[in-house]
């Protein structure tokens, strides 16, 4: 049943001096829901940043929706035919950051309309019906008039969820989607992508909730120095750690 | 007080008063999308197309107006053969068209830095959120990044159009007839000095707080999401 939907090879990235990434090798199938995990400095964020080419990575190829970008040294990503690619991965790859990034200029239903009119190019009737479905899907259809700046940031973030569903991406990359968030708001987003989860949708998250790591995703990938330490069953990666790192991050998380 | 020469004068000075209007739209609009150019030529990566635009910034930020007035209009002369081979000699002759081309292109200038400004301080985070959502950079542009700065080049471009319609007056003195040339007109036949120059501020008064009605209705428009 396991059909890849993303595959990364060999993904190396550098910053000056600093080795990132050392060779990222992952796959993952139609369903997964991946928890990317390590301490801060293991290139969690790059690494997920590197799979939509917002950091172009310095070597290593990037597979997905049919597509293929490979990198070998510093133009990557620059030319023409690389720059369409990217962009058609992009609109088929969501992506939900730590400090949400919504336009602050649009209302929350015009995020959500905003790609697939502008991008996807689809007729603005469609796009409306479908974007305040998403917005009832995150629990936020009452406030589709108002701005961003009018919102909690928990329900910004819900907003940002639903401008990233709205592409009707393959796979959804949240980048520690609730770690600017005060404790009492982290729930409700969670909520939300537990229940994007249930509904089968391919996901990687990078997080520090461990309790989303254990109980909503079926693969725990553990980054340390730029490497994966460990790529587990939460099951497995929770109760029988292999590597002594993660038995290290593990009791200092509990 | 001679009011009576404003009454007898009012249709050449109305007259004078349009003429500033027109000016001042003109030199607006078109130094508007100069500037617009110039400030993404600015933000250019490529050295081959930030050089032009730094130069003519460079020379209508650095040198007086009155100066670059007399320059284009006066020195224009001097390369009658050449502007006629090239048939633009025609326009440079008419000091209107001198006027326009000045203004327009000094207030590009100021312009595009205050654009290259706004556009550079637009959030980083939404532009990234555009990227990901595939936006090619001309979608980018359009629907991010130069709606955000407007509205953050919004206050300091008010101020520079209201400092560029009080600089038309100073194309009075290459024979322009707008609002201040025509008072120059009606003094020296009537010598009422005061009665003139005071009807003369009081319509610059007029367009200015015509103009700052305009911005701050547009300013509460363009911030509608801070309320």
């Amino acid at each position: 049943m396991s059909e890849t939907v993303l595959h990364l090879d060999n993904i190396q990235k550098r910053f000056g001096d600093i080795d990132v990434l050392k060779g990222i090798c992952l796959s993952a199938n139609k369903g997964d829901v991946i928890s990317i995990l390590g301490s801060s400095g293991s290139g969690k964020s790059t690494l997920l940043r590197c799979i939509n080419f917002l950091e172009t990575p310095d070597v290593g190829t990037v597979e997905f929706a049919g597509e293929e970008v490979v990198c070998e040294g510093n133009a990557t990503g620059h030319s023409k035919r690389n720059k369409k690619i990217i962009n058609n991965m992009r609109t088929q790859l969501g992506m939900v950051f730590q400090g949400f990034n919504l336009w602050s200029h649009m209302t929350v239903l015009e995020n959500v309309m905003e790609g697939p009119i502008h991008v996807l190019k689809k007729p603005k009737e469609d796009v409306k019906q479908a974007a305040l479905a998403y917005l009832e899907k995150v629990g936020l259809a009452s406030k589709a008039g108002q701005y961003p700046g009018q919102l909690s940031g928990g329900q910004k973030q819900r907003v940002a969820i639903a401008r990233a569903l709205a592409m009707e991406p393959k796979v959804l990359l949240f980048d520690e989607p609730t770690s600017a968030l005060d404790p009492e708001l982290v729930s409700e987003v969670l909520q939300v992508m537990q229940s994007l989860a249930t509904e089968g949708r391919t996901m990687l998250v990078v997080t520090h909730e461990m309790n989303f790591a254990r109980t909503v995703s079926n693969r725990v990938v553990f980054l340390h120095d730029g490497l994966i330490e460990e790529d587990a069953s939460p099951d497995d990666f929770f109760e029988n750690p292999k590597s002594l790192r993660v038995k290290d991050f593990i009791s200092h998380k509990k | 007080m001679s009011l009576h020469v404003i009454w007898d004068n009012a249709e050449w000075l109305l007259e004078g008063f349009w003429v500033t209007v027109q000016l001042t739209a003109s030199a607006v609009a078109i130094g508007l999308i100069v500037a617009l150019i110039l400030a993404l030529l600015t933000l250019s990566t490529h050295r081959f197309y930030r050089w032009p635009a730094e130069a003519i910034t460079f020379f209508f930020r650095g040198t007086p107006l009155l100066v670059q007035l007399f320059l284009v209009y006066h020195g224009s002369g001097q390369f009658r053969h050449e502007l006629d081979a090239i048939g633009l000699w025609s326009y440079f002759r008419e000091a209107y068209f001198c006027a326009v081309f000045v203004l327009a292109l000094n207030t590009a200038a100021y312009s595009s830095e205050i654009f290259s400004g706004a556009i550079k301080a637009v959030d980083k985070h939404q532009i990234e959120a555009g990227r990901v959502a595939g936006m090619t950079d001309f979608i980018l542009y359009r629907r991010i990044i130069l709606p955000q700065a407007l509205r953050i080049a919004w206050t300091g471009y008010s101020n520079e159009i209201i400092f560029i319609m009080q600089a038309t007056s100073l194309v009075s003195i290459i024979t322009v007839l707008d609002l201040t040339g025509v008072a120059g007109r009606i003094i020296s036949k009537t010598f009422a000095i005061y009665e003139v120059y005071i009807a003369v501020a009081l319509l610059y008064l007029v367009i200015t707080y015509t103009m700052v009605f305009i911005f701050s209705r547009l300013e509460k428009r363009l911030n509608r999401h801070k309320a």
